[in-house]
């Protein structure tokens, strides 16, 4: 080991960096190093700094910052300090960052195929043809199918998958030593995101480069990554061997953001046990049959078949996941069992009344039992009314209460949802994502629903946020006994919160059945690459077989 | 309250723009103490003395003293411009909310009729309806109002048509949220700043546009002080020297203009939740 370490391709050490004088550390006294051929990987929440440590290396800081302490070394040379002309052809040259989002990261007024070219102009001495050629050459090897025609796209012709894809051709143009991929697969889809990461790991080792994988999954650590680094405000609390520290992390923060990973124990048993549930005769609370969405596309006389022929119900108590990856129509179905679309065919009924042909006014006092929690915290608090303003809204659809009682059940659902109750003067701003999501979710609640449509309920959350969500989400249903629908990608939540599961694809569901027969024994083939593509926080054999191979090779040495 | 006053401290924009609305205001209350002379009163012996010490700002052509018709001017062209934007925007925000808000074919209509007074050059326009209605300050007011409106009503427009899509609003409609209440609890308060920000530039605007209104002979009338009116007088002396004719009203406009400008920023950030507690 010591010897890798003496030739280490990157070498950072001691790193400090603040904004300004008697501004607390943005980064403090970072140290670590990256051999050829290794995967690091950087795990923390949002604020740790983790962003900042990648463009750190790229040296790179935002306005106002500087490096107060350390130096960061390329297989031994100092990058910092040298002139400008030098670390542009570091940057992209010998470190290239893969960031998050790649459609932003595109120009969208200019082809990706000139896109790639023009990196590989500005790092390699050819000509505008050659460049093009090349470029089409590593589409081929990022495995983009149809390479000629998809260097002529747009980037908003591209999936979010694809545009990724274009990102990681770009960063690996000059044959990068050391790659940092910042959050890459984000926003990603699980199948893609293995695809994607798959193909990163692959030609970095195809190229002998060593990654930088920075990322709030450890599952990906897991997965992919030789070493992680924890990094909490600013420092690195602990950096072990990705084995090693699966199976027993040192420091307390380092286990807490572990269990909080690792899938909640219990799934949540099905209320059939409950006398009172199975003495109720068997009318589903919630009854969708052969629902229909069509989307006219502008400009021709075709649709997308959105929802296309979904049928499901949902008993009392129980609660359903509708998964399956962006554009299945998951939500879609979502919007129309809460009226924010209007269906185009088939029925919804709600304890015996259908839904779909009422009328608004008469729809609007349903609401009161049919509440929804949006997916982006944010956005779906309107940011110039303060929390207790928030909480109150829906309250409004119960004439009974007086302002005093409206207060009073303010106060009380904040508590309910373990928020401080200084809060409720507060404006969405100001609060953390998880904070905006539990105001969402007590604003749903606040009506105390029959029936509650979560969409994503653990999307773009911290490790440990979500997993307090997901407890909290669970909890507040045992207490409330409400029936839910919950749309998500995030298998692992389903797992414990779902007593049932329906997969769409295509706006068709594909297969149903309880959570524990989906998981273990799912029938079809979308199914099972769904659930393959799932990154659980364990080593796979073949991480370990080269973790044991490389320990025996440096023991060697 | 406190906010405002440390907002104020911070910002020295937001402390010129109050200082120069106070001597406008002062201007307004106390022009009979402020000068010596009288405002419309001609005396032809004292026509275009340079500036001195009886005369601050000289004398134009008729010979009325420069300095006591600015401080009078004062009252006509801020009443006539604030008086003119506030009526545009009473109007202008509630219809730019509803044509946002329905797009059915009566919005459809509006906006119409929007292409079409905008599309009017703006001194044509204003001479035909004065001529049809006489050549009143009220009316002057009147014409600006009808210019202001399509300008408010589709900034607010184009507020609404975003704004309404916003996952917030769909959030309120599930809690039951009347399309009332959403329109004027969620999305107005959301649309409101540019329309704010423009207030304070349209009335400058409006200052200009009086002034050239009374340039082309469709505005306020000598010896009506006012000081688009006292810069066009000027204008035809400028050639010959007698630069104090145009250039002190001229100056007027520009502190007017400037001091409104100020004070949209100040209320912007201060209408901004999402910037107030960084001030």
């Amino acid at each position: 080991m010591s010897d890798r370490n003496s030739t280490a391709l990157l070498k950072v050490d001691n790193l400090s960096v603040d904004f300004g004088e008697g501004t607390p550390q943005a980064l403090s006294n970072i140290s670590f190093s990256l051999g050829r051929d290794e995967i690091l990987g950087i795990v923390g929440e949002t604020g740790a700094g983790k962003s900042l440590l990648a463009r750190s290396l790229l040296n790179l800081l935002p306005e106002g910052g500087r490096f107060t302490s350390g130096d960061i070394r390329l297989e031994g040379e100092t990058v910092l300090g040298i002139s400008e002309a030098e670390q542009r052809k570091i940057r992209g040259g010998r470190i290239a960052l893969i960031g998050t989002n790649a459609k932003a990261l595109l120009s969208p007024v200019e082809t990706v195929g000139a896109q790639i070219a023009r990196v590989l102009r500005a790092h390699r001495d050819c000509s505008q043809k050659e460049a093009w050629k090349a470029a089409v050459d590593l589409m081929v090897q990022v495995g983009i199918v149809n390479p000629e025609r998809r260097a002529k796209a747009y980037p908003h012709e591209l999936s979010g998958g694809m545009a990724q894809r274009i990102v990681i051709a770009m960063a690996m143009v000059a044959g990068p030593d050391v790659v940092l991929a910042d959050d890459a697969t984000l926003g990603l889809d699980a199948t893609i995101q293995v695809q994607v990461l798959d193909l990163l790991v692959k030609r970095c080792r195809e190229l002998g480069a060593g990654a930088v994988l920075i990322t709030h999954d450890l599952g990906i650590v897991a997965h992919y990554c030789d070493r992680v680094a924890i990094m909490k405000e600013g420092r690195i609390v602990e950096l072990e061997e990705v084995g090693k520290f699966l199976a027993a992390p040192k420091e307390q923060y380092g286990r807490a953001l572990l269990d909080a990973a690792r899938v909640r124990p219990t799934p949540m048993v099905a209320k059939v046990e409950d006398p009172v549930l199975e003495k109720q005769p068997e009318t589903p609370l919630l009854d969708v049959r052969r629902l229909l969405k069509l989307f006219p596309i502008a400009g021709t006389p075709d649709v997308v078949r959105a929802i296309d022929d979904v049928s499901f119900s949902v008993k009392r108590g129980e609660t359903l996941a509708l998964v399956g990856e962006s554009g299945s129509g998951k939500t879609t179905v979502g919007q129309c069992l809460v009226r924010l679309l209007d269906s185009d065919g088939g029925g919804i009924t709600f304890d015996g009344a259908d839904i779909t042909t009422m009328p608004a006014a008469e729809f609007r006092a349903m609401r009161r039992r049919i509440q929804m929690v949006f997916q982006e915290p944010y956005v779906a608090l309107n940011p110039r009314w303060p929390v207790k303003a928030l909480i109150a809204e829906p309250l409004r659809l119960d004439p009974t209460l007086d302002r005093a009682a409206t207060d009073k059940r303010v106060r009380q659902l904040i508590d309910l949802v373990q928020l401080p109750a200084g809060i409720a003067e507060v404006y969405p701003h100001q609060l953390t994502a998880g904070e905006q999501k539990r105001v969402g979710i007590a604003r749903a609640l606040a009506t105390r629903p029959d029936f509650v449509v979560f969409d994503e309920p653990t999307t773009a959350l911290d490790i440990r946020v979500r997993a307090q969500i997901i407890d909290l989400v669970r909890d507040l249903q045992a207490e409330m006994g409400m029936s839910a629908l919950f749309i998500t990608h995030d298998l692992n939540s389903v797992r414990s919160l779902a007593h049932r599961v329906a997969v769409m694809r295509y706006g068709k569901i594909v297969e149903e059945g309880d959570t524990e027969m989906i998981f273990s024994a799912a029938k079809e083939d979308y199914t099972k690459a769904l659930l393959a593509a799932e990154l659980p926080v364990e080593q796979g054999t073949a991480q370990r077989d080269r973790a044991e191979t490389r320990r025996l090779a440096g023991a060697a040495v | 309250m406190t906010r405002f006053i440390r907002y104020v401290s911070r910002h020295p924009g937001a402390m010129v723009g109050l200082t120069l609305l106070a001597l406008q205001i002062a201007s307004i209350l106390f022009a009979p103490w402020l000068t010596f002379y009288s405002p419309e009163e001609a005396d032809p012996l004292m026509s275009l003395q340079p500036p001195s010490a009886a005369h601050w700002f000289g004398t134009d052509v008729s010979g009325m003293d420069i300095y006591t018709r600015i401080v009078y001017a004062t009252r006509i062209n801020l009443l006539i411009s604030i008086v003119a934007v506030a009526f545009a925007f009473v109007v202008g925000v509630p219809i730019g909310l509803l044509i946002g808000f329905y797009r059915n074919w009566m919005s459809a209509l509006v906006m119409r009729v929007f292409d079409f007074i905008q599309s009017f050059p703006v001194f044509v326009l204003g001479m035909a309806l004065v001529s049809v209605m006489g050549q009143e300050i009220w009316n002057v007011a009147i014409v600006l109002a009808v210019l202001f409106i399509p300008m408010f009503a589709r900034l607010i427009r184009a507020e609404v048509l975003s704004l309404r899509e916003r996952p917030y609003v769909s959030a309120a409609r599930c809690s039951g949220a009347t399309d009332g209440s959403i329109m004027f609890r969620h999305i107005l308060p959301n649309a409101l700043t540019p329309a704010i920000v423009q207030v304070s530039i349209s009335i400058g605007l409006a200052i200009l546009l009086t002034a050239g209104l009374s340039f082309v002979g469709a505005g306020v009338r000598m010896p009506t002080p006012e000081w688009g009116l006292m810069v066009s007088t000027g204008a035809q002396q400028m050639i010959l020297g007698v630069w104090w004719v145009a250039l002190f009203p001229g100056l007027a406009i520009v502190i007017s203009v400037l001091s409104f400008a100020l004070l949209g920023d100040m209320v912007k950030d201060l209408s901004d939740p999402t910037t107030r507690e960084r001030l």
